[in-house]
């Protein structure tokens, strides 16, 4: 800083002159700013990863609080967008890969085996009470990922919560949905008992709407009730014979409560979704020999790719273009009367319409069928002003709010089947929705996400070519014969690390400190390890946003008159 | 330490700059490899890593930078050192000025090498003479034992007149050569060369500028005060040369006399291309008995007027040896031979040869054929430029 030490002096001649111009003064007297056309500005954008992730985890933030050995800290943030971490670890279709902009490198930084690490880690760690009792109590019906999120964040806002679970084993689906090699039951067990902890009450067996426990009651009860019932009621396919098939949700319920038996030797599973892939590779570790049966192609199937994968890997046998007519029971099969389909023109979904082929017709016989055509829920315990025409719930997709007041809903419930992560935002959004509903306000939605990195925003010259890390897997051989061992393994400490450390941390500063290094008029403050432009000698040069490795500095026109000052 | 210094190793120019660098007990080295040039770096930055030499060493992506680096580590108080070669010197040339001006004495190693395009890495003087202009001391040195002693020399000579110092030697016949060099004890090398005591510094604790604008009314008197720093270099050389071998062994001026007294035909030569000359000379005296000796310039900057004129004065002729080239001139040292006897009532004839630019070998039998040529020549016949060796 010029403290005024400096003072001009008049030299008579060389004799008294020092041997080079030195001031005691510095240069800091003299503002560059003035000269600056374009000015730097640390904009902190979001990275595709946030944005394709449907419960808008921070991603960046909390690999880089782990890179800097806050394993809390990063606990903490990605508790702040999903509550459940150690599961959609495990289950997640992690959107957030697809984006990553490491793809135009080498390949995604596997966030999913980062993220099922520090839930696991997390698992012990949770369940502290809130700090203060606001004496609202919320009933939330359904114990499925929407409903535990709902009441996960509710508790924390210090509202009294209480789960109601028609089953005698909370976690719905997590727990008798998705098959145990996928998601051990214990993780959920653990998750559930870090809810209790935080005083979540739970009452098992009771399934609210039936005589016993009208909704309408539940809402006299509760300030606010949330409902997360899921999705259900299986589709029909409206063929004879019909009633001959095992609902494919029932199949995986009855599994998940101790079913060890299959329904038969050789069982036929219809359908292309998800549910269709859990029936088909559990009757596989059942000791049954499992058929898919799909009336369009491969390319149609509504199942997530990884599932179909490991479906495929175990050696699962599928017939596509070809779909049941009729059935029935001959001696101890099940005789499918089957027709050959063809691709006809594009359906709403936008996928080409299966056509009965002519004269197609043949026979397949099976021990046993399973339906897995496709799940609905069910609406009929809500009251009549909640639904529209069609019999859906009428629902506020920012809020989960119905026209009942006080009514909110969220999950599969609304959206038809989806996945834990959809469940999961839902729940949090509805959760932040009854808390202000509590207070007389309404919540507009979900805060916008800044501008999502590209990859061409990206300082390739700063990353180097590093494969991911590949999680540990039992072999394809053995895992066909074990339901309960999860197939998949976790990451080492050590490789979770090496893996954040593939992170660009696209638009989030991580404090690599290359403005600091690079800008050419030290106008890079360093406090509190974090950069801070001083305006008031940046020459807005522009060095600092090119060699930022993740576009956090944007460089936008200089505003005439603003130059000097301290403000963005 | 003990087993590195105090002993003769047998060792190529290149490492006998090294060498001079630890003995000068340098404390900041920041240079980029260039060949020539780049063992001088691979031992010293050696050196650093393992401890034997207690200096941080910056590395760089130019020689610009290197400068640069050097140019802040001598404003806050450090000895600093550098080495380059031919491109790499050109493109250090702006701050080679933004050193001299600022009074800083960094030492830097030059290998001559002939400048590019094309390219060519052999020995050639015009990287180097190219930056006469710059305010740097330069010396040119004959062998690896005078490369080594020109390190330490250059640091004592520079700290106290507030210049850099260039010393420059021959690429591959002295750079990758291999010579005996003593390496002094460290103790008497310390004896001759104390710390540096700067005068002033930059500190990051203490507010300071150094080289900010400076106008008309006192610009000049700086440039003045360089001039007179150069001056005083040419009054303090022969004494600490002096110095230098009283402590050290190896006494030395500002240029050197071989076979002088009585020659009336002088060979002035400069690098290693001398040692070739002396050969010469001294073959020619013992066959032919003929009056020959050679001028080995040491100093280029400041250029030793008196000295030249003195030693000169009153001889038959001066052959001036230059490998190198000031295009639309002629050689170099020939031109600055020719300015130094101007003021001479009789000055002898100057014939200046430009030789073995790029490498180009010369040898005893073209050093006996210039002083044939030279003892043939009309007097008044003085091209400014006789070619020897050019396929014409």
């Amino acid at each position: 800083m010029n403290t005024g030490k400096s003072k001009v002096i008049r030299y008579k001649g060389a004799h008294d002159l020092p041997d080079l111009a030195f001031s005691t003064g510095t240069t800091l007297a003299g503002k560059t700013s003035g000269w600056r056309n374009l000015r730097p500005v640390l904009m902190e954008k979001s990275g595709p990863c946030i944005g394709a992730c449907p419960a808008n985890v921070p991603i960046p933030h909390y690999i880089t609080a782990l890179r800097q050995g806050n394993m809390d800290e990063a606990v903490r943030i990605i508790l702040t967008r999903n509550p459940f971490p150690s599961i959609t670890g495990r289950v997640c279709p992690h959107y957030c890969e697809v984006g990553c902009n490491r793809k135009r490198l080498d390949e995604a930084v596997s966030i999913r085996a980062i993220e099922r690490f520090m839930g696991d880690y997390a698992l012990e760690k949770k369940g502290a009470p809130p700090g203060k009792e606001t004496g609202k109590t919320v009933g939330i019906v359904g114990s499925g990922p929407a409903g535990l999120t709902a009441a996960y964040y509710l508790r924390k806002l210090g509202h009294t919560v209480v789960v109601y679970e028609r089953s005698q084993i909370p976690g719905g689906v997590l727990r008798e949905g998705i098959p145990a090699y996928r998601l051990p039951p214990m993780i959920v067990d653990k998750e559930i008992e870090s809810l209790k902890r935080m005083g979540i009450l739970f009452q098992l067996g009771v399934e609210v709407g039936n005589g016993r426990h009208p909704v309408d009651a539940l809402m006299k009860q509760h300030n606010a009730v949330f409902f997360a019932i899921g999705a259900h009621q299986e589709q029909e396919m409206k063929i004879p014979g019909e009633d001959l098939f095992i609902s494919g949700l029932r199949f995986l319920e009855e599994v998940a409560h101790g079913r060890r038996e299959p329904p038969g030797e050789r069982v036929a599973v219809i359908g292309g979704g998800n549910v269709a892939m859990d029936v088909a590779r559990t009757l596989l570790r059942l000791g049954a020999t499992p058929t898919i049966l799909y009336r369009r192609t491969e390319k149609e199937m509504p199942a997530l790719q990884e599932e179909l994968k490991r479906a495929r890997e175990d050696g699962i046998e599928f017939l596509f273009l070809t779909t049941p007519v009729s059935a029935e029971k001959v001696y101890n099969w099940i005789v499918l009367k089957m027709v050959k389909m063809q691709l006809g023109e594009k359906d709403k979904s936008g996928r080409p319409r299966p056509v009965p082929v002519p004269g197609s017709e043949y026979e397949l016989h099976f021990d046993a069928v399973i339906k897995a055509v496709g799940e609905y829920p069910d609406t009929s315990i809500f009251p009549s002003e909640a639904l529209n025409e069609k019999g859906w719930l009428i629902v506020n997709k920012n809020t989960g709010a119905t026209p009942v007041r006080g009514l909110f809903a969220g999950g599969d419930l609304v959206d038809g089947p989806s996945t834990v992560v959809e469940a999961i935002a839902w729940g949090r959004k509805s959760a932040f929705a009854i808390d202000a509903f509590f207070r007389g306000e309404t919540v507009a939605g979900e805060e916008k996400l800044p501008k999502t990195v590209p990859y061409k925003a990206i300082n390739f010259d700063y990353f180097l070519q590093t494969p991911g890390h590949k999680q540990l897997e039992i072999p394809v051989a053995k895992r066909i014969h074990t339901y309960l061992q999860e197939e998949v393994g976790g990451l080492t400490f050590q490789e979770v690390l090496a893996e954040a450390s593939r992170c660009f941390s696209c638009g989030h500063c991580n404090a690599c400190g290359n403005c600091w290094l690079f800008c050419p008029d030290a106008a890079i403050d360093w406090t509190d390890n974090a950069p801070l432009i001083n305006y008031d000698f940046c020459k807005g040069c522009g060095i600092c946003a090119v060699e930022c490795p993740r576009s956090v500095i944007t460089l936008v026109e200089e505003v005439p008159g603003r130059a000097g000052g301290k403000d963005v | 330490m003990s087993k590195i210094t105090g002993t003769t190793k047998v060792i190529t120019g290149n490492h006998a700059v090294s060498y001079g660098a630890l003995l000068s007990r340098v404390q900041v080295i920041s240079a980029y490899p260039i060949t020539p040039q780049t063992q001088i770096v691979e031992e010293l930055s050696e050196f650093v890593a393992d401890g034997v030499l207690p200096a941080r060493f910056i590395n760089v992506e130019s020689e610009h930078s290197a400068m640069s680096a050097c140019i802040g580590a001598s404003a806050a108080g450090a000895r600093a050192f550098t080495a380059t070669s031919s491109q790499g010197l050109a493109l250090m040339h702006e701050m080679l000025h933004w050193a001299a001006g600022s009074r800083l004495p960094i030492v830097l190693a030059n290998v001559n090498r002939a400048m590019a395009p094309p390219w060519n890495i052999w020995t050639d003087q015009t990287d180097s003479l190219s930056q006469r202009d710059t305010g740097w001391l330069q010396v040119y040195c004959e062998s690896n034992q005078e490369v080594l002693d020109s390190v330490i020399f250059s640091f004592k000579i520079s700290e106290q007149v507030l210049l850099p110092s260039m010393l420059v030697l021959d690429a591959f016949v002295l750079s990758h050569t291999y010579e005996p060099v003593e390496i002094y004890p460290q103790q008497r090398v310390d004896e001759f060369l104390p710390p540096y005591d700067p005068k002033f510094t930059l500190r990051p604790s203490e507010e300071g500028t150094m080289g900010g604008l400076s106008a008309p009314d006192t610009y000049f008197e700086f440039r003045y005060k360089i001039q007179q720093a150069m001056e005083k270099a040419i009054a303090l050389l022969p004494k600490e040369g002096e110095l230098f071998g009283e402590i050290l062994g190896r006494r030395y001026g500002l240029v050197e006399e071989f076979l002088l007294e009585d020659a009336d035909t002088v060979l002035v030569t400069s690098g290693a291309l001398t040692s070739t000359a002396k050969f010469a000379v001294h073959r020619l005296r013992q066959e032919k008995k003929k009056k020959v000796g050679v001028l080995k310039m040491r100093y280029f900057r400041p250029f030793p007027f008196e000295t030249v004129r003195k030693i000169l004065k009153g001889r038959k002729r001066v052959a001036v040896l230059d490998r190198n080239l000031s295009f639309g001139h002629g050689g170099i040292w020939s031109s600055e031979i020719k300015s130094a006897l101007y003021p001479l009532k009789d000055r002898p004839p100057v014939y200046g040869y430009v030789l073995g630019l790029g490498g180009r070998d010369v040898t005893p039998k073209d050093i006996l054929e210039i002083i044939s040529d030279a003892e043939h020549r009309d007097e008044l016949d003085m091209p400014e430029i006789i070619w020897k060796g050019v396929k014409k």
